[in-house]
């Protein structure tokens, strides 16, 4: 049963590269004309999911709904009404930008004369559209990709780390782009490393781990469901400190950190951070760290921490350890 | 149509292509200096081949240029050839158009298809350089070039220079189909060079066989003088340049179906 109010659905999708699961029953809802960031560790599978919702490759079993109807093998032309930047930007590195785009509009949906340079407006590129691409940098690079998804002027835009390369500066244009395309009622399908700017950006979010969605849903409701004060003991008291801490709520919901030894995560609301506190002191156990808040790398990190492989120096493979993490008790808007 | 005329758009400005006619027109132009450079030595030196001013003597010098351009554009056509597929896959821009919704094999033979375009217009540029740079050496050398107008060999050009288009643009077709399926330019522009030269000795025990392969066959179809095959093999003629010719067309459209039908299959990641 096909939802209309859907851009993007997808159901049991899966997956295998040889014996590796890379999709196990992937099922995600992405609403019409909504930003959705799209979250998981690497190996995951997002980027499986992006070549299967770009017809790249093609899943095992499951099925995919693109703009409300089925999208399978013999439907390319559902693509006509997609942009896609999937992976890195691919171009022709002896041919302008312009070029390029103008390569591209030969392909796939027509595109209405004008389109090119208005795209070229969009991203910037306009003084450097003669340059050849080679002589760009990555930000330019990522920003004609963009250009590129954005030449059909499509219902639904998928890209896959979009502000991957860009200054500053240019992260926020794309992101205050791809709010403007949502609210003309495009839907903007996100994948992402980058926590915080998800979180600035995205109104609904999905993560996956494994292959798996492992929590989908507004920004807003996640966020005030999922609350977590996180508190810092010395790695000895580790153990005691969580069974202590599991009065508080649910075990399952006491998480001490695998790649932060003396770190435990309990999922409760920001204002019971006291609790926390007074509860290991009463056990005689003393807290060298205490922070709280409504995070989304806090979620992505509680929801996906059995699936991401920490390093030496605390630091693990998946997340950008610089970006998002937001200060002790600073409240989200 | 809008894919093909893009496909040529990109093929012009392209180093693959400036390259390679104009290493095919370099190389004559050498070869005519180096012949009026030498010409006291090759007509007084005993055992000296004799024919070598013929590349300078009209109207036999046609039929010299055609040859040399046929002959070392076979091995130009399979590099060129990969080389255009193998970038396809190894800068992405396959993958771009697919996530457009592009049909993949369309866009893999209108890729193709402007191949075709551009060897025509650089053989035809090779051998007009070639001309021209043979005039000038046989006026250079002393040599009459009243010959230039011969009716007979004007009147035989334009059927030549198609067999040999077509001979050509099959060993690009075989280029063209291995860098699909390695999915890589270099493995492509390698395996095809393997290709072109394991035919050649494999020509020395099995010429049975072996008349029957691509590069072989584009030698057969163009009158056999042109040495697509390096060596000469001890295949010998052995068919009718005709039949070469309809051989080498098989050869051509079955590269082009397993290249898109490859294509069309193939889960494109990376």
């Amino acid at each position: 049963m096909i939802d209309p109010t859907l851009a993007l659905a997808t159901r049991g999708l899966r997956k295998s590269y040889g014996s590796r699961l890379a999709l196990d029953g992937l099922d995600l809802s992405v609403p019409a004309g909504v930003v959705y960031g799209f979250l998981g560790p690497n190996g995951a599978g997002k980027t499986t999911t992006m070549r299967v919702l770009t017809g790249l490759i093609h899943a095992d079993g499951g099925a995919v709904e693109l703009l409300g109807r089925p999208f399978t093998r013999r439907d390319r032309h559902r693509l006509f009404d997609v942009g896609a930047l999937v992976e890195s930007p691919a171009f022709y590195p002896y041919l302008s930008g312009r070029e390029n785009l103008r390569a591209l509009a030969a392909s796939g949906a027509p595109t209405p004369a004008g389109r090119i340079d208005e795209v070229l407006e969009i991203v910037g590129l306009r003084d450097r559209a003669t340059d050849p691409v080679s002589r760009y940098s990555l930000g330019m690079k990522q920003r004609l990709g963009i250009g590129g998804a954005l030449l059909n002027d499509p219902a639904l835009l998928l890209l896959d780390e979009p502000s991957n390369g860009l200054d500053p500066a240019g992260i926020v244009a794309i992101r205050e782009t791809l709010r403007h395309l949502a609210s003309i009622g495009k839907t903007v399908f996100v994948s992402s490393h980058l926590l915080a700017e998800v979180q600035q950006m995205a109104d609904v979010v999905g993560i996956i781990a494994s292959g798996r969605l492992v929590r989908e849903g507004s920004m807003q409701d996640l966020l005030v469901s999922e609350g977590v004060v996180r508190v810092r003991v010395e790695p000895a008291e580790v153990a005691t400190a969580t069974a202590r801490l599991a009065r508080l709520t649910a075990p399952d919901r006491v998480t001490p950190s695998r790649m932060e030894p003396g770190w435990i995560s309990v999922q409760i609301t920001p204002d019971r951070t006291s609790e926390v506190n007074r509860l290991l002191a009463e056990a005689g156990i003393f807290a060298s760290g205490l922070s709280s808040g409504n995070d989304l790398e806090e979620l992505f990190l509680t929801l996906t921490e059995d699936t991401t492989s920490g390093d030496p120096d605390g630091t693990f493979a998946g997340i950008d350890p610089s970006a998002g993490r937001l200060a002790p008790n600073e409240v989200l808007s | 149509m809008r894919l093909f005329v893009s496909a040529l758009r990109k093929l012009a400005p392209r180093m693959a292509t400036l390259l390679t006619f104009g290493l095919l027109a370099g190389m004559l132009v050498l070869i005519d200096v180096a012949v009026v450079a030498t010409r006291g030595a090759v007509e007084g030196g005993p055992g000296r081949p004799g024919n070598v001013l013929a590349l300078i003597t009209f109207p036999g010098a046609y039929d010299q240029i055609l040859s040399f351009i046929l002959g070392l554009g076979g091995l130009f056509a399979v590099i060129y050839g990969a080389a255009i597929a193998g970038s396809e896959w190894t800068w992405g821009t396959l993958k771009t158009a697919v996530a457009r919704g592009e049909s993949r094999s369309r866009y893999l033979l209108a890729t193709f298809a402007a191949i075709g375009v551009v060897l025509a217009v650089g053989i035809l540029f090779a051998a007009v350089v070639g001309v021209i740079t043979a005039a000038i050496g046989a006026t250079v050398a002393g040599i009459s070039i009243s010959g230039i107008g011969d009716r007979a060999a004007l009147e035989a050009l334009p059927e030549h220079f198609l067999r040999g288009w077509v001979a050509i643009t099959e060993t690009a077709a075989i280029g063209f189909a291995v860098a699909t399926l390695a999915r890589s330019q270099l493995a492509g522009i390698g395996v095809g060079i393997a290709l072109y030269f394991g035919e050649t000795f494999a020509g020395l025990f099995l010429p049975d066989v072996v008349k029957y392969m691509p590069f072989h066959l584009a030698t057969a179809a163009v009158g056999g003088s042109t040495g697509f095959a390096p060596v000469p093999s001890s295949a010998g003629p052995v068919m009718s340049i005709d039949t070469a010719l309809v051989l080498v067309a098989v050869w051509l459209l079955g590269s082009l179906v397993v290249a898109a039908g490859f294509g069309e299959r193939a889960e494109i990641t990376g």
